[in-house]
């Protein structure tokens, strides 16, 4: 049988690119249904489905790395500039919540009582739980580089000690937001300003939660010595998109929590 | 199928030449947490069966494929249905 003469990844075929746009055509659709005629079938089933073929995908690109082998570095390569890519694409997509908050609040309309915060807006305090989570998401940031330099070391047990830890950070993060949001003065509803606080800390918590399960799923990866110390490609992306997460949200906090205070 | 089990406890040679090496090179702290099972997925994924990676696993795999493909097709079908009745005009 002749084997490849070249570098690159020709993979099997495989079901999951067009079962995952089928998930996406259930997930939007059932979210028109779940608006306009308070049906939530399709929804779940898209979201299910959705679930379904990430799992599955990303649970063959493992078999087919680390235990087919086909990640030579040439392919590694090209698995660093998609990653980079959609890092980058995702920096834009905050790009433009930050424009918006810029746009509403550099220039407050007399609607919001020519001022910004808005009359009748009571901002959080950014000195209290916000600078909390500054310094939870920093010392994430410092934790994940020792797991890394761990790795990099071929110190096992410390590696899953360091990972954990960034993880268990991540959960502290996401749990006091939680509780912020419960405990909030203001709503989404409350003018542009709920608008943009929420929209804007939403969908970054959205990319904690994200991030945090991207790194469970390395910390699970490190467990099953599934990583070496020069090549564990897939831990570097959790951790280059966990110090992505942590940057916007420094940029959160510099912009609306504390100069829109 | 024919094909003679490649019996090694040695970690067996993979097919494509990489510069990945086993996790071997990690010190083997023991057994803090499980032992290290990755030279033997890599014989199991590598068995020349001609199946596509998403079923090598096994049976779970099969089922898991066909459980997604009942969802999606099955979804995929309701959701045209449902588009459709959308799209008629409803009188007050």
């Amino acid at each position: 049988m002749a084997h490849q003469a070249h570098s690159y990844h020709m993979v099997d075929p495989s079901p999951w690119p067009i079962f995952g746009a089928a998930a996406g055509l259930l997930t939007t659709s059932g979210l028109i249904t779940w608006f306009h005629y308070n049906s939530s079938t399709l929804l779940t089933l898209g979201l299910l489905s959705m679930l379904l073929v990430m799992l599955q995908w990303w649970r063959d690109v493992v078999r087919e790395s680390t235990f087919q082998g086909h990640h030579t570095p040439t392919v590694q390569k090209g698995l660093r500039y998609g990653m980079i890519l959609f890092i980058t694409s995702e920096a834009f997509f905050f790009l433009g919540f930050f424009w918006a908050f810029f746009h509403s609040s550099l220039v407050p309309t007399p609607e919001l009582g020519g001022q910004w915060p808005p009359a009748g807006i009571k901002p959080l305090n950014p000195l209290e739980v916000p600078l909390l989570n500054t310094a939870i998401l920093l010392a994430s940031g410092v934790t994940v580089t020792w797991a890394h330099h761990s790795i990099t070391e071929g110190n096992r047990k410390q590696a899953i000690h360091a990972l954990t830890l960034t993880i268990l950070l991540g959960f502290y993060f996401t749990a006091l937001q939680a509780m912020e949001y419960y405990e909030a003065p203001f709503s989404i509803a409350d003018s542009v300003y709920g608008s943009t606080f929420f929209v804007a800390t939403g969908f970054h918590g959205l990319h904690v939660i994200i991030g945090s399960s991207f790194l469970s799923v390395c910390l699970l990866r490190l467990i099953k010595f599934h990583f070496t110390s020069n090549h564990h490609f897939g831990f570097e992306a959790a951790a280059w998109y966990w110090h992505f997460v942590d940057v916007i949200w420094l940029f959160l906090y510099m912009t609306i929590y504390w100069w829109g205070s | 199928q024919g094909l003679k089990p490649i019996v090694s406890t040695e970690s067996p040679a993979l097919i494509f030449g990489t510069t990945t090496k086993l996790a071997s090179d990690l010190p083997a702290t023991d057994s803090f947490l499980g032992k290290n099972k990755v030279p033997e997925l890599q014989k199991l994924f590598q068995k020349a069966d001609g199946l596509p990676v998403h079923l090598k696993g096994g049976v779970p795999d099969k089922l898991l494929y066909r459980t997604t493909m009942a969802l999606t097709i099955g979804g995929t079908i309701y959701c045209l249905v449902a588009l459709y009745m959308a799209s008629q005009p409803r009188n007050q």
